[in-house]
């Protein structure tokens, strides 16, 4: 197969697993390994389409730098919210969280 | 049928010396210990101080009962202290012995060993989970606190050798320090990264300790406190991969420190290449066990505070030196 | 050869993102979570982007998968998880084939993208310092700006968990 297809492929399956993700986990955990999937699918497109164009683009590999650092903020903003929201409710499920008041 | 990278992955810098070389650091460990202590340490296992004795030990634990826990989760509690010896050897192979040996020659080697390095606090913690018991999971918690506080002032402290160096590759630093400092005539100081990196150096060597949770910085295992913290319910032979991995690492950070800071296999005699690194590693590893016979242990808020501001803060300190040591002299 | 590789990494890598999200235990999902950002990393590697790699292993694995450990190991295992609505599973089928059917077309059109040409100069690591502190350095300060914007919202929100429970 070609190269671009492939790696365009695996990106749009990684895509379609987290959007499943987020369409029906109702875990706030599993919602964040979707979101970081999500971020995985997006951060191995543009590599991709970087590494493959003719002539190839670096730009490409800085975009993806700040993909991934403002991933991982996300992340550890989430991960303390998500533990307040545990604190508060002691549970986790979104479905469950109906106040808007704490 | 050997082809040379098959006797490299296989017997050295590969596995069969890796095993050796940590039974060896096993045996000096106790026997420095010892002699700071006024003991004598391993003694009877043969006619040199004893130096099979953790050969003896080995055997010891293989024949041991492989006991696992019943509510233990069994897939972490063997997985993990297996991949953390796997993953140890691994760093190993990063390595620059000599230019020829060497398994692995990347092109960005530094940040590789210390990208695999922070792939160790998730095994440990899996492993204290794993275990479902009240002081391993302390241990494993511990671990994470302190091995994600320590790793950055670790990147930090070596961003200063690559800024001298201008590579992250392993053999292009050892390169960079085969240029004399000053050679004044009949006076010869090597350009080892010891001497401009001397608060570089420090802070590693600091913070390399606490990676591979030797005391001063044990806090994770804390015999005394914890009763060996994530390993308190390993059985003989994963107890043996546990404390094997604490000493792959010690062997790889050793070797790492003398390839970053003490020039690798170059030294001002006329020794071979390789004997130079074996006298380097040799020196970096007896004074990081001397610290264990040393000091007493830390307490783990001391330990996070000096992390995250004084070794932090001089970590920055140190590439703002390093900065103007390297940018300086061309202005 | 290259072909063997690729088709390893998206193995593992669409197995880990299928198993973290539906493997029953969550630290379980955590781990293969971790494993897929491995064979992510893996994939940046054939790319010739050992940088983003590296520093892919270094964040997502050493950061970010052991941030969710941690917070799945305090809130305890089994909170959250209800079951399973089938209706949103027949919406992902419809997405999973929106998504193929868009690869087909990205198949069947001509492109500007070749394949196996060698990527020396623009792949160099020189050349990527040099676009990321010159060119976007000024994007770069802004970024610092926003990680030090979300490490004091985590730590107040940290720290006001503490002041109320």
């Amino acid at each position: 197969m070609e190269p671009l297809a492939s790696f365009f492929g695996l990106s749009a399956t990684l895509l379609a697993i987290g959007i499943y993700g987020l369409a029906t986990k109702r875990s706030a955990i599993r919602i964040l390994f979707s979101v970081e999937l999500i971020y995985n699918a997006a951060n191995l497109n543009i590599v991709a389409f970087a590494r493959l164009r003719n002539p190839p683009l670096v730009t490409g590999q800085v975009l993806v730098i700040f993909s991934i650092a403002l991933a991982a903020m996300e992340a550890a903003v989430g991960l303390a919210i998500i533990l307040l929201a545990f604190r508060l409710n002691s549970d986790i499920d979104l479905r469950k969280m109906t106040r808007l008041k704490g | 049928m050997t082809s040379p990278l098959f006797f490299k992955v296989a017997v050295f810098p590969g596995l069969t010396s890796i095993g050796i070389i940590i039974a060896l650091f096993i045996w000096l460990d106790r026997k420095i210990t010892a002699r700071v202590q006024l003991r004598v340490g391993p003694l009877y296992a043969s006619p040199l101080g004893g130096v099979l004795q953790s050969f003896a030990d080995l055997i010891k634990f293989a024949f041991k009962e492989l006991f696992i826990p019943r509510n233990a989760d069994k897939f972490f509690f063997v997985a993990a202290p297996v991949l953390a010896l796997i993953g140890g050897a691994g760093l190993v192979g990063l390595i620059p012995f000599t230019p020829e040996w060497q398994i692995s020659n990347l092109e960005l080697g530094l940040p590789a060993f210390l990208a695999f390095v922070t792939l160790s606090p998730m095994l440990i913690l899996l492993a204290g989970w794993s275990a479902n018991s009240k002081y391993p999971f302390i241990g494993g918690l511990r671990s994470l606190f302190q091995q994600t506080a320590y790793e950055i002032p670790l990147w930090l402290s070596a961003i200063g050798v690559v800024m001298m160096a201008g590579t992250m590759n392993l053999i292009g630093i050892v390169q960079a320090q085969a240029k004399p400092w000053y050679v004044f005539p009949g006076m010869y100081i090597p350009g080892w990264y010891i001497i401009p990196q001397a608060l570089g150096a420090l802070l590693f060597f600091i913070t390399a300790t606490a990676e591979m949770e030797r005391i001063p910085f044990d806090l994770p295992e804390a015999e005394p406190e914890i009763i060996m913290g994530w390993q308190a319910e390993y059985p003989g032979f994963l107890f043996m991969s546990a404390a094997g991995a604490s000493f792959v690492r010690l062997y790889a950070f050793s070797a790492l420190f003398s390839v970053l800071y003490l020039g690798g296999w170059m030294g001002p005699a006329p020794v071979p290449a390789l004997l130079w690194t074996a006298i380097k590693i040799i020196i970096v590893s007896s004074l990081i066990i001397l610290l264990r016979a040393t000091f007493p242990r830390v307490r783990i808020d001391q330990l996070l505070r000096a992390g995250w501001t004084y070794l932090l803060g001089l970590a920055f300190l140190n590439i703002v030196i390093t900065y103007l040591l390297v940018v300086g002299p061309r202005i | 050869m290259p072909d063997i590789a690729f088709f390893g990494f998206a193995a593992v890598t669409v197995l880990g993102a299928i198993l973290a999200l539906e493997s029953r235990d969550l630290v379980y999902g955590a781990v293969s979570l971790g494993v897929s950002f491995l064979g992510v990393a893996s994939l940046f590697f054939l790319l010739d982007a050992a940088y983003i790699g590296v520093f892919q292993i270094a964040v997502y694995i050493g950061a970010v998968v052991i941030l969710i450990l941690f917070t799945v190991m305090l809130v305890g295992p089994a909170k959250g998880e209800g079951p399973t609505e089938f209706r949103r599973t027949a919406l992902f089928i419809g997405i999973l084939v929106a998504m193929m059917l868009g690869v087909g077309g990205a198949l069947a059109s001509p492109s500007a993208f070749s394949t196996n040409q060698p990527c020396t100069p623009e792949c160099d690591l020189a050349q990527f310092s040099q676009s990321l502190l010159v060119t976007y350095s000024v994007q770069l300060a802004v970024l610092s700006l926003v990680f030090a914007a979300a490490v004091i919202g985590a730590l107040t929100l940290a720290k006001s968990e503490r002041g109320t429970a």
